[in-house]
């Protein structure tokens, strides 16, 4: 019982040997599933260029994610809350002492009140 | 737990079979029901068993551009950790196969696999549609992760408070639904939660108004415009077997109920109507869920859907969670 119970903390469980067990029997019943299918293609036709509604295909550089977009969507949804964090991140080691300290100190009362 | 190795690959094997089989027909009611909300008779109901086996039939293009073992691997490895998720979630009133081998935590965890799997594939295209497309199911992915943590973190906090071991196993959820633990206020609450979770389902399925990812009209299909063949048959597949998933997620935390013990039945009979009862169950998830909104709703663009999570849905869940708390505060007074 105590393989079943590997990572146990008391409230939740979770056995990492029995997940692998268990992705693996998942990954072969999923490539017999893939392997039943027609693997050929026509490669080096026109069939295999990347589909882009019949416009040439631009630089790779031009249609490249970096990393500053690729959670463009999350710093949009929520822009108002960035707009007042970023201002607060003055570069300034004595400013985010004081912040550790302030939300300590919070912290601290709110430990001991409740 | 390694001596039941034998019951494990067997019950793995019919759970992959019955999820498959039952998500392909909950994708068939889907389309019909879409359709007849729309004034069309829409597809038979075996429609998307038709579209597999073609989809098989057909031939599997890699792009030029693609890393060809990713670009493959991804909806193998989409479908196989779909069908892992069901192996810790009860089914039919049956105990997981995987019973004591995982909680709540994990499933949560485990559910962002398939879609970590269809980014890594969008990425793997090499495409710049699919490469957008990728973008925009990672921020999705984000965005639906709170409020569903929300949920499963208040009735887990029920659970304990009510005094029950282990709260985030489904074992004890399945022992101890929820809906008996509360009163008034927390009723309210669990109702909030419920609706909140059967929310975050579209954006989990990547379907009409969170399919930002995949928009047709926008993107030509984005995250799998690449994807043919075998490679879209096993997509497709995830999305029934994901979508089976997710229903019995919600059926496990707010209805963990066996209609045959309420009728007071036995045996096989017990069995055979609890397996109907659960399918029933879960049709009407995936009704209300998916088909019922995304007939009547457009698609989000990328920044609306992080707002409706993030502010939208985590205040209803806060909200819900603090009802189920002081419905338990208020009940020890």
């Amino acid at each position: 019982m105590a393989f079943a119970t590997s990572l146990s903390s008391g409230f939740g469980i979770w056995d990492p040997v029995l997940w692998i067990i268990a992705i693996i029997i998942g990954l072969v019943i999923a490539w017999l599933l893939w392997r039943s299918g027609v693997s050929a293609y026509k490669k080096g036709t026109d069939q295999a260029r990347p589909y882009l509604s019949g416009n040439p295909e631009p630089s790779k550089g031009d249609v490249h994610i970096r990393a500053g977009n690729l959670y463009w969507g999350f710093t949009e949804g929520i822009k108002g809350y960035y707009q007042r964090v970023i201002p607060l991140h003055t570069g300034i080691a004595t400013d985010y002492l004081l912040w550790i300290f302030w939300v300590a100190g919070i912290l601290l009362i709110i430990v001991m009140v409740v | 737990m390694i001596g039941n190795l034998p019951m494990i690959l067997v019950g793995a094997v019919l759970i992959a079979v019955f999820s498959i089989i039952i998500g392909l027909l909950l994708m068939g009611f889907d389309r019909i029901v879409a359709a007849r909300m729309q004034a069309r008779i829409g597809p038979p109901l075996t429609q998307p068993f038709t579209d597999i086996r073609k989809l098989l039939a057909k031939e599997n293009v890699v792009p030029e551009n693609a890393i060809p073992w990713l670009f493959n691997l991804a909806p193998v490895l989409a479908l196989a950790s779909a069908i892992t998720i069901l192996l810790y979630l009860p089914i039919a009133g049956f105990a997981p196969v995987l019973s004591g081998g995982g909680d709540l935590i994990l499933v949560m965890y485990l559910l962002t696999i398939p879609a970590l799997a269809l980014v890594a594939g969008g990425f793997a295209s090499g495409s710049p549609y699919a490469t957008v497309g990728a973008q925009r199911e990672m921020v999705t992915m984000i965005a639906y992760e709170f409020p569903l943590a929300i949920v499963i973190i208040a009735i887990a906090w029920k659970l304990a408070a009510a005094g029950i071991a282990l709260p985030f196993t489904l074992a004890s959820i399945q022992a101890n639904p929820v809906w008996s633990l509360v009163g008034p206020l927390g009723v309210i609450g669990l109702l909030i939660l419920l609706i909140v979770l059967l929310i975050v389902t579209p954006a989990e399925l990547s379907r009409v108004p969170f399919d930002t990812p995949e928009a047709e009209t926008e993107l030509a299909g984005g995250i799998l415009v690449e994807y043919s063949g075998k490679n879209l048959a096993l997509f497709s597949l995830t999305q029934g077997v994901k979508t089976v998933a997710m229903a019995s997620l919600v059926v496990a935390l707010f209805f963990p109920y066996s209609l045959a013990a309420i009728l007071g039945i036995a045996g096989i009979p017990a069995a055979v109507t609890d397996i109907l009862f659960f399918i029933v169950l879960i049709t009407i998830v995936a009704f209300l869920s998916v088909s019922l909104v995304r007939v009547s709703m457009a698609r989000f663009r990328i920044n609306q859907v992080i707002s409706v999570y993030w502010i939208y849905l985590a205040i209803a869940g806060l909200a819900g969670l603090l009802l189920v708390m002081t419905d338990q505060i208020v009940g020890v007074i």
